[in-house]
């Protein structure tokens, strides 16, 4: 049972591009927000979690030795401290693909006695990959992730941006044809960090307000979240 | 007692969500009291309140708030930490989604109190609709003047600001949580009496207070009703005032957050969450993962308060309750706790990141079927190594829970290393096949 220990997000090293090689990707509005979220904090050095926010969906959901490098730079940090600071969290998916949408499945201690295990396992199957691994098609990562905190809807899942609870496998299965039908990849809507921008400081630069999300509907985490079976 | 809400009186409540509902109901009546006061006074009716920590530690929120420094010499830090890690525990996340005013307005307050320049909230980075309901309440509250460089026209100036984290238990914890916000790695630092206190010199060696969420979020009910008011909540306790928001989840009819006023018992929160099902109840784990686990019989006589929890060896710790059926194998329960903070352990200090995992590969044996003759032993032995040890208090939550099943369920334990299998015969499946 030894392979237990590497459970949880491995995050391999990822690869420093030679300074001649960096390319920058960065759009106009991811500058812009980078240097927005300057006017937040004292230093450069404390908009490195943000700025690899903005690195990860920049770079379609991977943080490649390419995005920390741009990360670096545009901070005026080393790379070795960006990607120190990267392969310690486990949300930044440094250097390993991820397929269109990811899936992570909740394994703690509520979701465990809720029947955690069977779901993932149920998931491994119908898609045919083990815990870290993306489908040949490109289109699933699976992962098993520590607790997410919305116990109440025990077993759990995560998918982009969306808690998906209490499942079962018939919700699972209808959970996988409309992520399958989805045009959208969700694995980038985790990494929007246009949350954390303050529009006040957008008010001051006179630049145009960013568009928000506006909130997602909440469903009141005392009434469990019912399966919609017209899905 | 029943529920008493005070936090969650309107957290159902659509409208709350926007400044003009909240304002209706009584919203920022304690931000305009606060702006006639004197620093001070805040910090007294703080202190009359007898309010604690609410985060897990339980301590006294108004030293932390008169520990910053009186004569300004630096910019002065407000933080919130919203990193809700802990398993079990999902209480932040209603109140941050359905209350984000109450939250502001409470920042806002220890502001006041403490000559605060600046917040920042700590969000763990999976709660993205939590900081998208604060991101429009702090839009709003900054358009009307609420937040900003003057306060409803008082001078007086407080900015907040929203800071993603990323994924790490470790930054729960309060100097991993500012080595986070500062752009390292979450790793804890030195601690007093090695190292200044947060409020002496912490985020950019500026004072700096942080407290949890839920701790805020009373103090817009303090100021506005005073600390004695709020002190007659919870008076049947030793030392614990107000109410405490209790995540309830596990083998219960009706999981989801409850507050109630402590001196509440534990068995009147089952009965409040629809009573357990698949089974009789046979241990809980009242205050979140880290807390020593109990079984039925300190169930019925538990009254919940933070010294009342001490009498049945346990605490009251961030409010993460979760109850377990007799269809529960607690070895491998206590597998899936050790497991957990041996993958969230930072790697910084040795008891902790080489004793999580030694007690994982010694309870991934046992459920193996491998248990040795020694084990239990060996076992508490590794946990006494780690508990007071560790730089940070990961370290201590990762040797409780164990040590407590260990002293609760010793014959779980016994029976499994004997027989190479569990005691509990269900069709519930705990491990990965």
């Amino acid at each position: 049972m030894s392979e237990l220990l590497q459970l949880g997000r491995q995050n391999p090293r990822p690869h420093a591009p030679k300074p001649e090689d960096l390319s920058l990707r960065f759009g106009p509005n991811a500058i812009e927000e980078l240097t927005n979220l300057q006017a937040h904090y004292p230093d450069k050095k404390s908009c490195i979690l943000p700025g690899l926010w903005i690195a990860q969906r920049e770079y379609g959901g991977t943080l490649t030795g390419d995005a920390i490098a741009e990360v670096a730079f545009r901070l005026e940090r080393s790379y070795v401290e960006v990607e120190g600071v990267a392969t310690f969290y486990s949300m930044y998916n440094t250097n390993h693909a991820v397929g269109k949408h990811m899936i992570e499945v909740c394994t703690c201690l509520t979701c465990q006695v809720c029947g955690a295990y069977p779901i993932g396992e149920y998931l491994k199957k119908q898609l045919g990959v083990d815990y870290g691994e993306t489908t040949p098609d490109g289109v699933f990562t699976l992962h098993e992730v520590e607790c997410l905190n919305a116990c109440d809807r025990a077993p759990l899942l995560q998918v982009g941006d969306q808690y998906h609870g209490p499942v079962d496998t018939a919700y699972v299965d209808r959970l996988l044809n409309d992520l399958r039908a989805q045009e959208s990849s969700s694995v980038v809507q985790l990494a929007d960090s246009i949350v954390q921008v303050h529009l006040a400081n957008f008010e001051k630069a006179g630049s145009p307000k960013p568009s928000r999300p506006t909130p997602a509907p909440q469903t009141e985490s005392r009434s469990r979240v019912k399966v919609d079976d017209s899905a | 007692m029943a529920e008493l809400k005070l936090l969650f009186k309107h957290a159902h409540d659509e409208a709350y969500r926007t400044l003009d509902g909240y304002l209706a109901n009584g919203g920022y009546v304690a931000l305009d009291r606060a702006l006639g006061m004197e620093r001070q006074q805040i910090i007294d009716e703080v202190k009359a309140s007898g309010l604690r920590g609410r985060g897990g530690a339980g301590f006294p929120t108004w030293i932390k708030w008169n520990g910053l420094a009186k004569d300004k010499v630096k910019r002065h830090y407000v933080v919130c930490n919203a990193d809700e890690g802990e398993p079990g525990t999902f209480k932040d996340k209603q109140l941050m989604e359905e209350t984000p005013f109450l939250l502001i307005e409470g920042m806002t307050l220890a502001g006041l109190a403490t000559q605060g320049d600046a917040g920042y909230i700590y969000i763990r980075g999976e709660f993205v609709d939590a900081a998208k309901a604060l991101r429009s309440a702090i839009d709003e509250a900054y358009a009307r003047g609420y937040l900003g460089p003057n306060i409803r026209g008082s001078g007086k100036s407080f900015d907040l600001y929203i800071h993603m984290g990323a994924g790490s238990y470790e930054c729960g914890e309060e100097s991993a949580l500012m080595s986070s916000l500062m752009g390292e790695r979450g790793m804890p630092r030195l601690k007093f009496p090695h190292a200044p206190l947060p409020t002496v010199e912490g985020l950019w060696d500026s004072p700096t207070l942080i407290n949890n969420v839920e701790t805020y979020c009373c103090a817009p009910f303090i100021i506005e009703k005073g600390g004695e008011w709020y002190a007659t909540l919870g008076a049947s306790t030793k030392n614990s005032r107000g109410t405490k928001i209790f995540s309830v989840s596990g083998h219960v009819n009706n999981p989801g957050n409850f507050e109630i006023e402590f001196g509440t018992t534990l068995s009147e929160l089952l009965e409040m969450s629809g009573g357990i099902k698949g089974g009789k109840l046979k241990a809980c784990v009242p205050g979140g993962s880290s807390v020593p686990i109990i079984n039925a019989e300190a169930v019925e006589k538990a009254v919940i308060g933070y010294e009342e929890m001490a009498d049945v060896q346990s605490m009251v710790g961030s409010g993460g309750c979760m109850f377990l059926n007799d269809q529960t194998c607690i070895v491998k329960f206590i597998w899936r706790t050790a497991l957990f903070y041996a993958n969230e352990s930072c790697g910084k200090c040795t008891p902790c990141r080489e004793g999580t995992k030694w007690m994982l590969q010694i309870l991934e044996r046992i459920v193996a079927g491998n248990g040795q003759p020694g084990d239990m032993e060996l076992l508490l032995d590794i946990t006494k190594q780690i508990d007071g040890r560790s730089f940070c208090g990961l370290g201590d939550a990762a040797a409780w829970p164990v040590a407590a099943a260990l002293r609760v369920f010793p014959e779980e334990f016994e029976y499994y290393i004997q027989h190479g299998r569990s005691m509990v015969e269900s069709e519930l499946q705990l491990t990965p096949s």
